[in-house]
């Protein structure tokens, strides 16, 4: 099994509107894919149906050539755009919460990187800044020794200095075989990183392309690539 | 897994409940000590101790009712935040079915419940005169066997639980319904409780309409009923609840398997 | 040295050029075990995988060799990185060349600007 992620035909409608429509998208294992367009394209979407957070209303999803559920739940590790953590507990609390959920959790690797952003384990979560509640997650989520990262706008939130920190902590914090999907709208800070882009553009794949075959035809960053595409 | 998502229940509601029942006992203890009432007959004219007493047995009739209101909120509030709100991306990508979740939730909900009434019962016998209780329990007991026999000490917790559970399904299965609205989700969640109680009596009286005759007959054909008579009926009964209990869980655990739309 | 990468171009062949330059420059001396490619990867802040494609092409050109336990190395073959050096001299004079011969200087201009040019900055 080459393919980490496979989907076929898959689309989401929700009431009259179609979020995605007919997504077929094979992702290999070992790659970083930038999953790339506007707000409302239909990124969120497709990676909550790969996290089982919704159900497709046709057309199958297969991670590790499993269904969205408990058994591919264990090997995804996922950073929804949203902040998750609630109020009461204390940054220690939640580690050990998953470390007691993912048998794949490094809690040494959680510390480790709590300590060079200077988070002290046991402040509150409620004591936190927006930028700090989203250091917390990342860390949580790249703390797992998972297959498939699945990170929904990463760097949306911070601040340029921030944004570097967090590239090199997914550099330097996934394992080879794993392949990591960032869902984002800020380009040109992360496709040096990326092996591969997606662009959706109304909950259609318009074009699948490694970043170096992108700028060696049209001699464009992707990021300008990006914004031809997707001119208003 | 499902002891796992206990524990991290219990931990995030105790903190709300477990200052609330000593907060009670205390104040028990506080209105044993000051004895208000005795207080309240005993002065001629209104003064400060008066003022204190009142003040006092109110705080605590306060904190019972307000035991109990809570027990309600925190139940509703945890399956409506911590599984439908932002906390649901945390909780729906943890490897554990929906079904472990539904179960956790609803058996840490039982526990307060019956700790609430566990509490409420001991702030009273901190609060009044035990000798005098007692007696009165054990007249209580005496009259409730006479009706129930012995069997009663199981049939009565039965069907305690039974309908505790389902009415906190119900609960659930109607935040489960209202999620599945774009607006107004709390509104439309209250609307579908309305709906699946009516339901619920519904099939209750169904059930009477076919079943009934030959339930009531031998209760209410004899003069005294017997125990075992008394029993039957409980048990009867019991089969609707058990059918609407049933078709809440299915209920919740589809849509949140299947429906499920986090914001 | 940090690592100048332009966003219009592949950043695979960048990577090489930039090797290249280090290499030739001293950064890495000749036989010297390179960082791994994780580090490096993170270092110029790519995807490990485009830097292990740069690194193949680059054994394969024979600037790079694997030992199968220890790692990667700079040759060991210091005409190997003469031509190199040679060949980066070539396409930055070609450059210059070309810019200088669009002003409109001719061939001997050029040479004495240089030769000007480079006693200044002796001074």
């Amino acid at each position: 099994m080459s393919n980490i992620l496979e989907c076929k035909n898959v689309t989401k409608v929700f009431g009259a509107k179609a979020a995605l429509r007919d997504v077929t998208l094979n992702i290999p294992r070992g790659k970083i894919v930038g999953l790339l367009g506007p707000n409302a394209s239909g990124k969120s979407t497709f990676i909550k149906l790969c996290n089982d957070l919704l159900t497709p209303t046709s057309g199958e999803i297969l991670i590790d050539g499993k269904k969205p559920g408990v058994d591919t739940k264990k090997i995804v590790s996922y950073l929804p755009e949203r902040n998750y953590l609630n109020d009461w507990m204390r940054v220690s609390d939640i580690i050990g919460l998953f470390r007691d959920f993912y048998t794949d959790f490094n809690e040494e690797k959680a510390y480790d990187m709590l300590k060079r952003l200077d988070i002290n384990p046991k402040d509150k979560l409620k004591t936190m800044s927006k930028g700090t509640k989203e250091k917390v997650q990342l860390i949580l989520v790249m703390s797992r020794e998972a297959q498939l990262y699945m990170l929904d706008e990463p760097i949306g939130g911070v601040d340029p200095a921030a944004r570097d920190y967090i590239l090199d902590t997914i550099l330097s914090n996934y394992n080879e075989n794993a392949t990591i999907i960032i869902s984002t709208h800020l380009i040109s800070d992360i496709e040096k990183i990326l092996d591969e882009v997606v662009f959706i553009k109304e909950g259609k794949i318009v074009l699948t392309k490694t970043v170096d075959e992108i700028r060696e035809e049209s001699g464009k960053s992707v990021d300008s690539l990006f914004r031809e595409v997707f001119k208003c | 897994m499902l002891a796992n998502l206990m524990k991290y229940e219990i931990k995030g509601t105790a903190r709300l409940f477990i200052p609330l029942y000593l907060a009670l006992l205390l104040f028990a203890l506080l209105n044993r000590i000051i004895n208000p009432f005795g207080m309240i007959e005993s002065s001629e004219n209104f003064n400060l101790q008066v003022m204190f007493s009142i003040i006092s047995i109110t705080v605590y009739f306060i904190l019972i009712v307000g035991i109990f209101v809570m027990t309600l909120i925190i139940m509703i509030q945890r399956f409506y935040k911590n599984l439908l709100g932002d906390e649901g991306y945390l909780m729906f990508t943890l490897p554990v079915k929906s079904w472990q979740h539904i179960v956790s939730k609803l058996l840490v909900s039982m526990l307060w419940t019956i700790l609430s009434f566990i509490m409420a019962i001991c702030s009273i016998l901190i609060l009044v005169d035990s000798d005098n209780l007692f007696k009165e329990i054990r007249q209580l007991i005496s009259r409730f066997t006479d009706i129930f026999g012995s069997a009663g000490f199981f049939t009565l917790p039965y069907y305690a639980l039974l309908s505790l559970t389902t009415g906190i399904l119900m609960i659930y299965a109607a935040i489960a319904l209202g999620h599945l609205f774009s607006k107004h989700k709390l509104m439309a969640s209250f609307g579908m409780y309305c709906v699946l109680y009516v339901i619920y009596q519904v099939v209750m009286v169904l059930f009477i309409l076919v079943f009934g005759k030959k339930i009531f007959t031998p209760v209410l054909s004899s003069p005294i009923p017997t125990p075992s008579d008394i029993n039957t009926l409980v048990f009867s009964f019991s089969i609707p609840t058990i059918l609407i209990m049933a078709a809440n869980f299915i209920l919740t655990n589809y849509i949140l398997q299947k429906k499920l739309n986090l914001e | 040295m940090p690592w100048e990468l332009k966003s219009d171009r592949p950043i695979y062949s960048q990577l090489i050029e930039q090797i290249e330059l280090r290499i030739c420059s001293g950064v890495y001396p000749l036989g010297s075990k390179l960082p791994s490619v994780r580090d490096l990867a993170q270092e110029a802040a790519v995807n490990p995988n485009t830097m292990q494609r740069a690194l193949a092409k680059l054994e394969e050109d024979g600037l790079l060799y694997t030992n199968r336990t220890s790692g990667r190395f700079v040759t060991e073959d210091v005409n190997m990185i003469k031509q190199v050096k040679n060949r980066l001299a070539k396409e930055h004079v070609q450059v210059f060349l070309k810019k200088m011969t669009e002003l409109g200087f001719d061939y001997e201009e050029i040479l004495s600007i240089i030769t000007t040019i480079a006693e200044e900055m002796k001074e």
